[in-house]
């Protein structure tokens, strides 16, 4: 090996070193740094998007009206069309109002959150919305939608922050099934796949009588969440040699995100 | 010379600038291109060793740097089985190897044969995730490897390796312009031709 890679490759083993063991504080100020270098680019984006995503709408919009119009039926095309816009206002609305109503009775301070990007680790289950440290927003608060827990904040950004969703095996809720003294653990599922995916609430009890369609809320302990928010409904369980564990199917659509809410009084 | 690896580190950030707006496709078992991994593999096997372990710790740096997860926090009382995940820096190691490997076939490549390093980027890519992914079992514990992790992983390698061909035009390109020669200065063979290769034979 020549003089100069094997001086590269042992300063590169030292690089290795040097990133393998920064502490964590080190590694979020690095993460830190990289967001705030990469923000303005993510923001944008997700501007580029929205505006994509109205500029399709519109196309396609205005592709059903020809269609219509060649058929001689453009006062009924008119109409239906109107119809829709108007379903789509109406249901626009709901959502709106169903927020605000969230917000409004949410016993805490919560700061509602755009998504910006999801997914982008292979293996993490996270999202990024448009609210950080400059919001006010800090590691491990709970993120909300109107249905119940989305997740909690795992990294804040300045203007950014990436959410760990329930979904994902590290986001672990300290859970009971509602009417029953039976609490566990439920979190995600490791390399779990498509648009429906499936809670695992383990450490239950042998004994557990657990019912298909119980709710699963929160306890309150272990200090992340607060207690009776609702986490989603019992699919199926299954008794172990030591303990039972249930199948629990979230109560969000994880699918469907658009708007979340971070709980900024707890902690 | 050095304009065309510094070139390839400003290429290797405008990649991981892309990277952001590349989303995984759920239709496909959530798999996506990877294009900083690809950007890399395909850098790696037009410079020598000692630029290509510079932008490994580059691409790993960065890619770890928008992906580390924190620390699970809450009362260990209660969660007592705290989920741990990989370290920050891991990336940087993984990438190393796979640069290896592509260098491994640097005297094809030389000779004008891109397809085989087109081929080898699927094949590092697909290594690269299957690693991550024992790695992530290895730190976590409970063996799971569901076969829709391995469509995931091939899926998500054919689809980098697809890209290839547009990555390696572009490196020719860049080399074109700043006047640079894949060189290759390791083993000789006497059927590798003394030329470097170009777009334009």
């Amino acid at each position: 090996m020549k003089p100069l890679n094997l001086i590269t490759l042992l300063l590169f083993l030292a690089g290795v070193a040097w990133a393998l063991t920064r502490s964590e504080e080190g590694v979020r100020q690095i993460q830190r740094t990289y967001y705030a270098a990469i923000g303005p680019f993510l923001k944008s984006g997700a501007n580029l998007e929205t505006k994509a995503r109205a500029f399709t709408d519109e196309v396609e919009h205005s592709k059903t009206v020809i269609a219509k119009l060649e058929v001689a039926e453009a006062a009924l095309v008119k109409l239906r069309t109107e119809a829709s816009h108007l379903r789509k206002l109406e249901e626009e609305n709901i959502q709106l109002r169903s927020a605000l109503k969230f917000q409004q009775r949410s016993p805490f301070s919560v700061k509602a959150a755009k998504l910006i990007r999801r997914k982008p680790a292979t293996w993490w289950e996270t999202i990024t919305i448009d609210r950080g440290l400059e919001h006010k927003v800090e590691a491990q608060l709970p993120v909300l939608a109107a249905e119940g827990l989305v997740g909690k904040v795992d990294r804040p950004n300045n203007e950014t922050s990436t959410v760990i969703l329930l979904t994902d095996e590290k986001c672990q809720v300290s859970a009971k099934i509602k009417g029953s003294q039976e609490v566990g653990i439920l979190s995600g599922q490791r390399a779990q796949h498509g648009e429906k995916p499936m809670l695992r609430l383990r450490y239950l009890s042998k004994e557990a009588k657990i019912k298909p369609g119980s709710t699963v809320v929160t306890t309150g302990r272990g200090g992340l969440f607060p207690a009776n928010i609702n986490l989603g409904t019992v699919v199926s369980s299954e008794v172990g040699a030591i303990d039972a564990e249930a199948l629990v199917k979230p109560a969000v659509d994880f699918a469907a995100l658009d708007t979340v809410f971070v709980l900024l009084g707890h902690q | 010379m050095i304009r065309y690896h510094i070139s390839l580190f400003i290429f290797v950030l405008i990649a991981c600038v892309l990277q952001q707006f590349i989303p995984a496709v759920t239709a496909l078992y959530d798999a996506r291109i990877l294009l900083l991994h690809l950007v890399f593999l395909c850098c790696s096997v037009t410079v020598g060793f000692s630029p290509m372990l510079g932008l490994a710790f580059l691409c790993g740096f960065l890619w770890d740097a928008n992906n580390t997860l924190g620390p699970q926090g809450g009362d260990s009382e209660v969660y007592i089985n705290q989920i741990d995940s990989l370290r920050f820096g891991y990336s940087i190691l993984l990438f190393g190897l796979m640069g290896v490997l592509m260098q491994c076939i640097q005297p094809l490549f030389r000779r004008g044969a891109w397809q085989v390093s087109a081929i080898l980027t699927g094949i590092s890519v697909f290594l690269y995730l299957l690693a991550e992914f024992l790695l992530i079992t290895f730190v976590r514990g409970e063996w799971i490897f569901p076969a829709k992790v391995l469509t995931q992983i091939w899926l998500t390698a054919a689809m980098t390796m697809l890209c290839s061909p547009l990555i390696f035009a572009i490196l020719f390109k860049l080399a074109k312009l700043f006047d640079f020669t894949i060189r290759y200065d390791g083993l000789k063979r006497r059927y590798f031709t003394p030329e470097a290769y170009s777009l334009d034979k």
